[in-house]
């Protein structure tokens, strides 16, 4: 699993929830979920659980509270794999 | 940038924090609240606690008498509340379903009289309103005498935990904490399962021996979500203890709680829905 891989899974996970869709057009490590793609944060354990399911992994509530831009959830993905 | 970032950004700010903050940010519910906090909190109850002479009863009245609100079955509510309590002293998180904007007085208000509240000031639930909602200032002043505690919905995870901190915080001192399990009000006019505040789940994970109050409120002219409930509302108002459970861990955990409370409150709505019909 490297890490191109990986963002590609995430922004597939995150885009169901974004409504920001030209955001998603132009995303980044740096984009924020909350703030730039303009995820309603109630979704945002959702989307932890979605990437949970895809990458067969487990995340802790603090964890997942330092999930804040689209580079967060790859580099925690990242973390957990190795 | 929010009131804890800009916080953050402030030398002097951080400086001083650093005195009285064992670690830095973030709070979480699961770790014990710094001092600072701490003594906040403590503050707001004192205050609180001598203004609650002033402001609940003129609270009460207006609900009462110029809002002419009503409950079925009154004297059993309080009564199973009191034994409720009795029962269980320990921390306990209320967990209503939430069609308008005063359910949490409502709710305080159905579950003891005002004059318990008076009396016993740590029994009057916190809760955790929209921090949007109280843009007035008087409205903000009266939100913190009325142990308030606001979250911003839209706001950093960092500023929702450090709240969800404060509440784990005066449930393990024994304090209710009223926290809506929709996260706001219902647009569908029943309890809504897809929109789930996850604090609640949180709050379960954080608080050993929490159990979970699910009370179920309808005026009977309720039939969707409002600012107020019409003028003459008469109330129907269920209680159920629960002490939810879950098999996953982390965040799933967290999430399988939510549900779990929600599912009660669903069921309970299919009781009142039921009261409803035979009461034709």
């Amino acid at each position: 699993m490297d890490q191109q891989q990986a963002f590609h899974e995430v922004v597939g996970i995150l885009t169901p929830y974004a409504k920001n869709k030209a955001a998603l057009e132009s995303v980044g490590p740096n984009t924020n979920i909350l703030k730039d793609l303009q995820v309603n944060s109630a979704r945002l354990v959702d989307i932890i659980l979605g990437i949970e399911d895809r990458f067969e992994i487990e995340v802790a509530d603090e964890e997942a509270d330092e999930v804040v831009t689209v580079g967060d959830a790859v580099k925690l993905i990242l973390a957990k794999k190795h | 940038m929010d009131r804890a970032e800009t916080l953050t950004a402030n030398p002097f700010a951080r400086a001083l924090r650093s005195w009285f903050l064992p670690f830095d940010y973030p709070l979480s519910p699961a770790t014990p609240l710094p001092l600072r906090h701490r003594l906040a909190l403590g503050t707001q109850v004192l205050i609180g606690r001598l203004s609650a002479w002033l402001y609940a009863p003129v609270v009460t009245l207006i609900m009462r008498l110029v809002m002419r609100y009503r409950f079925r079955d009154l004297r059993q509510v309080r009564r199973r509340f009191a034994q409720i309590r009795a029962d269980h002293p320990g921390p306990l998180l209320i967990c209503p379903n939430h069609l308008t904007m005063v359910d949490s007085a409502i709710v305080a208000w159905a579950l003891a009289p005002t004059r318990r509240y008076l009396t016993d000031y740590a029994a009057l639930p916190w809760n955790v309103p929209e921090q949007t909602n109280f843009a007035n200032p008087f409205l903000r002043v009266f939100c913190y005498l009325a142990k308030c505690l606001p979250i911003r919905r839209g706001g950093s995870r960092q500023s929702q935990q450090a709240v969800m901190a404060k509440c784990a915080e005066v449930m393990r001192r024994g304090e209710p904490v009223l926290v809506f399990p929709e996260g706001r009000r219902s647009r569908r006019g029943g309890v809504d399962t897809e929109a789930m505040a996850d604090g609640v789940g949180r709050l379960i994970k954080a608080v050993p021996g929490c159990k979970v109050l699910c009370v179920y409120l309808r005026g009977d002219g309720q039939d969707a979500y409002s600012a107020l409930p019409r003028r003459g509302e008469r109330f129907y108002v269920d209680l159920s203890l629960i002490e939810p459970s879950a098999t996953g861990q982390g965040i799933r955990a967290t999430r399988e709680l939510t549900t779990a409370v929600l599912e009660e409150l669903l069921r309970m709505e299919e009781l009142y829905r039921v009261h409803r019909q035979r009461r034709g």
